[in-house]
């Protein structure tokens, strides 16, 4: 009994141990029978991007940005392309460890097509070969209606973009206030201290490594101590202290006046939204710039919610769309790309969902300017030429970790 | 003690602690805005009911695939559960002790590490994006409940049924149809709802193996709760409780007709 327990275990190890070196072997490489995309016409990537399917992996919590991807998107590259599109919801870090889990198992042939992303996000998944690219300068749409010139096309986070990724959607700083209980918004650093002071335990931000929180810190980190100078410093730890050390002092004394005494920071953006829109605070602020407007269009914000800029600007990205290094489809995902840049789908994006378009104002013909300029975009919203006049760019990603590592051992509950 | 001493405050306190944060939930799904320091919400809306039904994901093919998803672990998570148990109660062998701690060790290591280590094997074996990864993958995940209390039942129940059984002329599974099986229905309904709750709770794990191409319904949830929409997270939220609860009142419906079946089929025999 005890002997053939034995050889059947024994044979039982042998076979999974075939089983899983064979399924190694059998990894066939990325369909090499293809043309080589690269040098490819942009007809002959259309030609074989038709009939298939293409997979957009981005954040999946906005409803109106997934029902906006899955219909006017999906309709548009289907009727025009037969494209397929197939939106999944993932978190850029879910998204990047399943990457590198198939980088490591060598697999050629993953899931993922077009990636959402931006940032430190792209930084670190173009050092680890994540992406596939250059493709940006195949795409017809990028020198149709792109400027090409424009820094942030240039450089995602001063990190140089070389043709990885392509815009998306542009987003900008913006802060928000009842006017039905707040008459005056500060217009800089000073005033926004003055304004907590007023107003004890009604200001906080989100605390950092939040995105948004991040994002406001750096913002007083540019009003303090000026924003060129990041532009191309180095990621070092003390330099960074040495250059924003006027910023921490800064937010040392605005702790006592914020929620909570500054002891402690909601946890997200989204704790500060809802706590806004319940009117616990006064003072809000969103990376979305017309987020005010789609508040009070859903009735979670009150009619009377305003936005507002600092005099000196607030700080403004894109975020992009790259493909996967191992994308079944690249051809498939260059064109939805191109789809998406195109005047058509931007101008449902800045008029469905009330982002800032990526297209270049001066590349469009007079009747696409017009239609642009005859969205509606809802109440309580500065105009994109208002937005785009008090815009400033982020830094490099290499230093947004440094300053959220210094913001907590420095400022929180100090 | 006067039971009704202790009833009434374990009661209350039940009732506080989770029924009231699920009827509030409820409220809060048809919330449009809801300021402090109102006591009842100001306005109302049927927004995210609308979006549940008929947004961007389809609730009725969701339910319909994470709950056979989630019930084919639970089913073969009890077949395995069961088997375990029988081979670790009524038999010997060398290992045994150890083969019965291992049943545990999913338990021991996170979740997460579990599915970032067993991603790249599944990568290997393509079993990532498929439905099958992610069933075996929740198994890991259901096992050891599933075992845990098969091997209770088992032991409780002890081999001398079977062996009556066999001495009366039965072959060994027809021993454990009319002997045992009926008597493990109770353990069989907690292992099956064990193995389908935890199952269906599952996020990272079906997120890592099933590559966001298999949805289930906490899948699709889980980007609503980090979007800070309450009223859109409490609907998907009672949605996801709701229909879970559903399932375990058809199982128990189904076990206790099926229970009432094979003790009257004995009866007849």
């Amino acid at each position: 009994m005890k002997k053939t327990l034995k050889i059947v275990f024994t044979l039982l190890m042998i076979f999974v141990m075939i089983f899983t070196m064979a399924a190694c072997g059998s990894d066939e490489p990325a369909a090499d029978n293809e043309f080589d995309l690269s040098a490819a016409e942009w007809s002959e990537i259309v030609e074989a991007a038709r009939g298939t399917t293409v997979t957009f992996y981005g954040w999946g919590g906005d409803e109106n940005r997934n029902s906006w991807l899955n219909s006017t998107v999906a309709d548009y590259v289907k009727d025009n392309y037969d494209i397929t599109l197939e939106v999944v919801g993932m978190n850029i870090d879910e998204i990047l460890a399943k990457l590198s889990g198939e980088k490591q198992a060598g697999s050629e042939s993953g899931s993922i097509d077009m990636i959402w992303i931006n940032g430190e996000n792209f930084y670190s998944a173009k050092a680890n070969g994540l992406l596939y690219g250059p493709f940006t300068a195949q795409l017809p749409n990028m020198e149709k209606y792109i400027d090409l010139d424009d820094p942030e096309t240039l450089n995602d986070f001063c990190m140089p973009v070389e043709g990885y990724e392509a815009p998306y959607a542009r987003a900008q700083m913006i802060m928000l206030y009842d006017s039905a209980k707040v008459t005056d918004v500060p217009a800089n650093a000073q005033e926004f201290l003055e304004f907590c002071k007023a107003n004890p335990g009604k200001v906080t931000y989100p605390a950092l490594p939040d995105f948004t929180g991040s994002a406001f810190v750096r913002n007083l980190v540019y009003e303090l101590c000026g924003w060129e100078q990041f532009q191309t410093m180095a990621a070092d730890k003390e330099t960074v202290r040495a250059a924003i050390q006027p910023a921490i002092e800064y937010l040392k004394e605005l702790n006592p006046y914020l929620w909570n005494e500054g002891k402690t920071f909601p946890d997200s953006s989204t704790t500060v939204n809802s706590m806004f829109a319940d009117g616990e605070l006064l003072f809000h602020m969103s990376y979305g710039p017309f987020s005010a407007a789609s508040g009070i269009a859903d009735g979670s914000y009150a009619d009377t919610v305003k936005t507002f800029v600092f005099d000196n600007g607030t700080i403004g990205n894109t975020n992009y769309m790259a493909i996967a290094f191992n994308s079944p489809n690249k051809a498939g995902a260059m064109v939805v790309i191109d789809a998406i840049l195109s005047a058509e789908i931007q101008l449902t994006q800045y008029a469905t969902l009330k982002e800032l378009p990526v297209v270049d104002n001066s590349k469009l013909s007079a009747e696409e300017l017009a239609s642009f300029n005859a969205v509606e975009i809802g109440q309580g919203v500065l105009t994109q030429e208002e937005l785009l006049a008090h815009r400033l760019p982020e830094m490099p990603a290499a230093l947004v970790p440094i300053i959220e590592e210094i913001w907590l051992e420095e400022v929180v509950g100090k | 003690m006067n039971k009704k001493a202790f009833y009434v405050p374990v009661l209350t306190i039940t009732f506080i602690a989770i029924i009231v944060p699920v009827l509030l939930m409820v409220l809060w799904s048809f919330v449009q805005r809801w300021p402090w320091p109102l006591l009842l919400p100001e306005d109302y809306s049927m927004r995210t009911i609308r979006e549940l039904l008929f947004g961007s994901a389809n609730a009725f093919h969701l339910i319909v695939s994470s709950v056979s998803l989630s019930m084919t672990v639970a089913l073969l998570g009890t077949v395995i559960g069961t088997l375990t148990a029988r081979a670790s109660e009524f038999y010997t062998f060398r290992g045994k002790s150890l083969i019965r701690f291992a049943s545990l060790l999913p338990l021991i290591v996170p979740g997460t590490v579990l599915a970032m280590g067993l991603q790249i094997v599944f990568i290997r074996l393509h079993l990532t994006d498929t439905v099958a990864g992610v069933i075996l993958i929740h198994l890991v995940s259901s096992l050891p409940y599933c075992i845990t209390i098969m091997t209770d039942a088992t032991r409780a129940l002890g081999p001398q049924l079977e062996e009556q059984a066999i001495i009366l002329g039965a072959n060994s599974f027809k021993a454990f149809w009319l002997a045992s099986f009926p008597n493990m229905i109770p353990a069989f309904l907690a292992s099956l709802n064990m193995g389908f709750i935890i199952s269906y709770s599952q996020y990272f794990t079906t997120l890592i193996i099933g590559g966001g191409r298999v949805k289930t319904i906490a899948m699709v949830l889980f980007p609503y709760i980090q979007s800070g929409d309450r009223p859109l997270m409490s609907a998907y939220s009672s949605f996801f409780i709701f229909s879970g609860l559903f399932v375990f009142m058809i199982l128990e419906l189904l076990i206790k007709k099926l229970s009432k079946e094979t003790i009257s089929n004995e009866t007849e025999c």
